[in-house]
């Protein structure tokens, strides 16, 4: 049951993170995803790729993203 | 010893990489490395003898008599990386050494500060296209043909054109459509057949463990087709890859499409050993090769810009290659396989020889040239000798390749595509000889400026050195032939 | 109807490539775009590790208390979460490569935005 959670959350922050205004949330909304996936990877009997998709891609990937936001323009005003 | 070799072709320049990028700063010392390892390389090449690299031992004939009987059934199929060593593989790997060896010496003999990482690039991606020839795994050839990606963008960014970075940011977003594109189609591979290594999914498919012409496998081929046509610059990825190479400094260039050439060739061979069964296989291939052509020669048509015009003359070409492999009979891959090689020394003979235009006038608008005759017949004569090759004119080596191309065609009942084929050489022979007249024979407009008053002599050395390569393999083809046929009758 | 585990998350990793796919090519934030290839790449990862999965299996470590025959029969097939691990990092380092060339474009053009950087040059 606990994978259907999972991947909703993941999903729904995933379009969310694309629907954001502010660049800032959306990077820390990928993290949430990320995370997400990595989660579902314990479940999918992957513990090590797990640990490195935690690290890249909930961790590493959004510090990148915030980095460069904080260096570019921080509002998405298209 | 000598099977040490084999994994030794990859290994040094990824040490020789690391080292010039250490060595930053200390420019004569960069340039002997870098060129004592650019002479290695193809040696290296030559004298390595055939065979077969199992990496980490999983030579799976051997485990499989070692196992448990119940552990047999899994063994069969090799689970470790495998490099096979054979002949073709032999000449192209020489042949991308001949090329990055010169454009490296040209590179040299034009500039006074050299730039480690530039270096770094470079011989990163020599050593991921050898991996790339020498892979006999589908995950391994995407592994390395993503470090050949990033370093093309790397290339260009080194660069010193005024749009650089727009281009190299439009690459890596269709690289990173195209490229995950690639894993998925390797992904629907992995779940029908259970292994990424190229001769067991052969072996499986072919022995009918799975449905050949299961949904997976279709979806599987599509991708990896789409996947092919980013990787070798086809439609639709002409227009970026042919503003890729004349973004490039010159030399630059040259390494690219070599890059470019020899990372169709491998994912080709291998999309040909593992879907050639799939009934559209070949009407799809020569589909989006005949565009490659036409689109190719028709836009190099209307350039003004000399290195935008060769660049897309560059993808036409590719499209020949391509052409080869779709019509499918053993004289057409080896006409394929043959043009690769002559297309990866011809190109790089005319990025270097048009390059010393851009190097003596930073420019290379074909308005604002002329007369360059003047300051160079020799390199003139040279560069125009290579646009005949290109176009096929004998006794060069693209004519070679290019008639037994058109005897194939017309050998597999297809003469529309020899018309094509011809026509598309006709065209190019003419776009090629307006842009000759315009750079070097016009008369010199009044105010076109010098940044430097002479040509290096290695420059002229580098593209004498191509254009005898180019008349030995046309006048004497056997010396290559002779190797692809065989090969080329294995893969039917 | 509850599906497989393995059915729902091929589902996810489909949905994830969609998106991405459909952010790559149609948002014109350049940072939002890059994102969008970043949630391709994790839907390709997720494609490919549900295809070792083995409903009601084991992590595939091999333990000194197992038999060989009972490991291969249970557990999770091993070399698609090799192939991930690779990905995973492909997929961050040309992540980081694309958001050092955004920065590098948001300071000549002073925008974010695609129609903005790739649309303005005499081509």
């Amino acid at each position: 049951m606990i994978e259907y959670i999972v991947i909703v959350i993941a999903v729904i922050s995933a379009i969310i993170a694309l629907m954001q205004k502010d660049l800032l949330k959306t990077a820390i909304l990928t993290g949430i995803s990320g995370a997400c996936i990595a989660f579902l990877f314990v479940l999918l009997l992957a513990p090590d790729v797990a640990l490195t998709q935690a690290v890249v891609e909930a961790a590493i990937v959004p510090v990148f993203i915030a980095l460069a936001v904080q260096k570019t323009k921080r509002v998405d005003d298209s | 010893m000598m099977d040490m070799l084999i994994p030794l072709m990859v290994i040094i320049p990824i040490i020789c990489a690391l080292m010039v990028n250490i060595l930053h700063g200390k420019d004569k010392l960069m340039r002997w490395v870098s060129l004592i390892v650019a002479i290695i390389f193809p040696i290296i090449a030559i004298i390595a003898s055939l065979g077969t690299q199992y990496f980490g031992g999983h030579n799976s004939s051997l485990i499989s008599s070692a196992l448990p009987a119940t552990l047999a059934s899994v063994s069969s199929l090799s689970p470790g990386i495998v490099y096979v060593f054979a002949n073709i593989n032999r000449i192209f790997i020489f042949l991308v050494g001949i090329v990055v060896f010169l454009s490296l010496f040209t590179y040299f003999s034009e500039r006074k500060k050299l730039s480690g990482p530039y270096l770094f690039l470079i011989f990163m991606g020599v050593a991921s296209v050898t991996a790339l020839l020498l892979s006999n795994d589908i995950f391994n050839m995407y592994v390395f043909f993503e470090i050949v990606a990033l370093t093309q963008v790397g290339i260009i960014i080194a660069s010193s054109s005024e749009y650089k970075y727009e281009t190299a940011f439009k690459y890596l977003i269709l690289g990173s459509i195209g490229g995950p594109m690639l894993l998925l189609g390797i992904g629907f591979i992995l779940a029908v057949v259970g292994s990424v290594n190229i001769a067991d999914i052969v072996a499986v498919i072919s022995t009918n463990v799975v449905n050949p012409l299961a949904t997976p496998l279709i979806f599987a081929f599509a991708l990896m087709f789409f996947g092919w046509l980013y990787v070798s610059g086809l439609p639709p990825f002409h227009t970026i890859k042919s503003e890729l190479y004349s973004r490039a400094r010159p030399n630059g260039a040259a390494i690219l499409q070599a890059f470019s050439v020899i990372c169709m060739i491998a994912f080709g061979i291998a999309i040909y050993r593992i879907f050639v069964y799939v009934p559209f296989f070949k009407p799809a291939i020569i589909i989006f090769s005949l565009l490659a052509m036409v689109l190719g020669v028709s836009m190099a048509l209307m350039q003004n810009d000399f290195r935008r015009m060769i660049a897309f003359l560059a993808v036409g070409e590719l499209g020949f290659i391509g052409l080869g492999f779709g019509i499918g009979t053993q004289l057409s891959i080896t006409a394929a396989l043959f043009q690769a090689a002559n297309e990866l020394i011809i190109t790089a003979l005319l990025f270097i020889g048009f390059g010393t235009v851009y190097y003596l006038t930073k420019t290379s608008d074909t308005k604002k040239l002329g007369g360059l005759i003047t300051v160079s017949p020799k390199m003139a004569i040279m560069v125009l000798l290579g646009g005949f090759a290109m176009a096929g004119v004998p006794p060069f080596n693209g004519f070679q390749s290019k008639i037994m191309l058109v005897q194939s065609a017309l050998n597999a009942g297809l003469p529309e595509l020899a018309i094509v084929a011809v026509i598309v050489s006709i065209v190019t022979f003419f776009t090629f000889v307006k842009a000759f007249h315009t750079v070097y024979l016009q008369p010199k407009p009044a105010n076109l400026k010098f940044a430097h008053k002479k040509i290096p002599a290695i420059a002229t050395f580098s593209v004498a050195v191509l254009l005898i390569i180019c008349l030995i393999l046309g006048i004497l083809p056997d010396l290559v032939t002779k190797i692809f046929i065989p090969f080329a009758g294995g893969l039917i | 109807m509850i599906m497989s585990t393995q059915l729902v998350c091929l589902f996810a990793a489909g949905a994830f490539i969609v998106i991405g796919l459909f952010a790559a090519i149609f948002i014109d934030n350049i940072i939002k775009k890059i994102i969008g290839i970043a949630f391709i790449e994790e839907g390709v990862n997720l494609f490919i590790v549900t295809l070792g999965y083995k409903a009601g299996g084991v992590v595939p470590i091999f333990l000194e208390n197992m038999s060989p025959d009972w490991f291969v029969a249970n557990s999770a097939y091993p070399l698609p979460q090799a192939l991930v691990l690779t990905s995973i990092v492909i997929g961050a380092s040309t992540l980081a490569v694309m958001l050092a060339l955004a920065m590098v474009l948001y300071k000549k053009h002073g925008s974010l935005s695609t129609k903005v950087i790739l649309g303005d040059k005499n081509d």
